[in-house]
């Protein structure tokens, strides 16, 4: 609402701090609004009341005691497992893979090809221009940045396929 | 809160069929879903069979299980899920005591005459979450879920839009209402906490 000029926000009414209060509390509200809050909050001894109250209730909420697990709880549970299953299909399952080479330990958004695409677009507009001699500073940081998606998904592709044929090798 | 790597790593080894690593899982998770499933169902055998079901179903289908999600918000989806069924199952047997089903689906509770202390009476925080607790399970079952994943589980709204498969507005609005009627539950049975 008023994320983007800080000191402009209108202090807050009443209706308008009742009604964001559960935000407030949750903090999930950015810093000039949070602030907006504070000041009225610090000025309105009614708003503080309600304030005060929810903030109890807040705090019951995440105090709630844990219930001890029945002792008998696992065995039923370990029992219905398929191992055998599982066991069986191992072989089956083309990974054995360590976590890091598998594509989901890099962020979606890395992976996306069009992330990718417009990296290396950008690496490569940037090496153009700094190849015609556009002295600026900031193009070789594009050439290296704007390849980085490129190069991790790339780099993950050569391990796992290094690993697969070693493991072709072993069996 | 959880730590989605060190989980992704053993459930690769419980697609093994390594006995140990379903161990594990139990480990770090039973506690927060019979705490989930007692709280939705107020009832100690319910919740141990609920949260037996869970985990025996979670671990029937790893193979389902899609590696971009956290391990932790399927889990929770499949045991909030779970429970809500439950609910809904066994609706009837409470429909003519404390509540109905409103015409989108979700039900809705009538105010039963309060007969515990008055106000007057200062409760000891023990007791004060005891109502707290009773109050928690008399909402209906997806506002009782969405309380509990937020301030139970300590679940961002982030979180709990992925576990719920909702929008993060509606996770909020949803959120707010219910403290909103946890409140007025609350009043209306003169719990003071
Ligand atoms: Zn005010």
């Amino acid at each position: 609402m008023n994320g983007k000029n800080k000191n402009s926000g209108p202090p807050l009414t009443c209706d308008g701090c009742r009604e964001g209060l559960q935000e407030y509390l949750d903090g999930t509200l950015d810093k000039p609004e949070s602030l907006r809050f504070f000041l009225h909050l610090r000025e309105c001894s009614g708003c503080r009341e309600e304030h005060d109250r929810l903030l109890g209730l807040f705090q019951m909420l995440d105090s709630l005691p844990d219930h001890e697990v029945p002792a008998d709880f696992d065995a039923a549970v370990l029992a219905s497992v398929p191992y055998a299953a599982y066991q069986a299909m191992e072989p089956l399952r083309r990974e054995r893979v360590p976590v890091f080479l598998e594509e989901a330990f890099l962020p979606r958004f890395v992976r996306a090809r069009t992330v990718r695409l417009v990296g290396v677009g950008v690496a490569s507009i940037s090496a153009a221009l700094a190849l015609r001699g556009d002295g600026s500073a900031v193009l070789p940081v594009l050439v290296v940045a704007g390849l980085v998606p490129e190069i991790l998904v790339r780099l993950q592709g050569l391990g796992r396929r290094a690993l697969e044929s070693m493991g072709r090798a072993e069996s | 809160m959880f730590d989605r790597h060190q989980d992704l790593k053993t459930i690769r080894r419980c697609k093994r069929g390594e006995e140990a690593a379903f161990k594990e899982i139990l480990e770090r998770y039973r506690g927060a879903i019979y705490n989930l499933c007692y709280r939705m169902t107020r009832n100690s055998e319910d919740a141990r069979d609920l949260g037996q079901e869970v985990f025996i179903k979670v671990f029937s289908l790893l193979d389902r299980f899609d590696e971009n999600y956290a391990f932790s918000s399927w889990l929770f989806r499949i045991g909030t899920n779970h429970c809500i069924d439950h609910l809904r199952r066994n609706r009837l047997r409470f429909l003519s005591l404390d509540g109905g089903v409103g015409p989108d689906g979700e039900e809705y509770e009538f105010q039963l005459p309060d007969t515990g202390p008055g106000p007057d009476t200062v409760l000891q925080r023990k007791e004060a979450l005891e109502r707290l607790e009773e109050v928690i399970s008399d909402l209906p079952p997806h506002y009782r879920a969405i309380t509990l994943l937020r301030h139970d589980q300590e679940l961002s709204y982030e979180e709990i839009a992925e576990i719920l498969q909702l929008p993060l507005g509606t996770v909020k609005a949803r959120i707010h209402r219910a403290r909103n009627q946890v409140q007025q539950m609350l009043a209306a049975r003169s719990y003071d906490i």
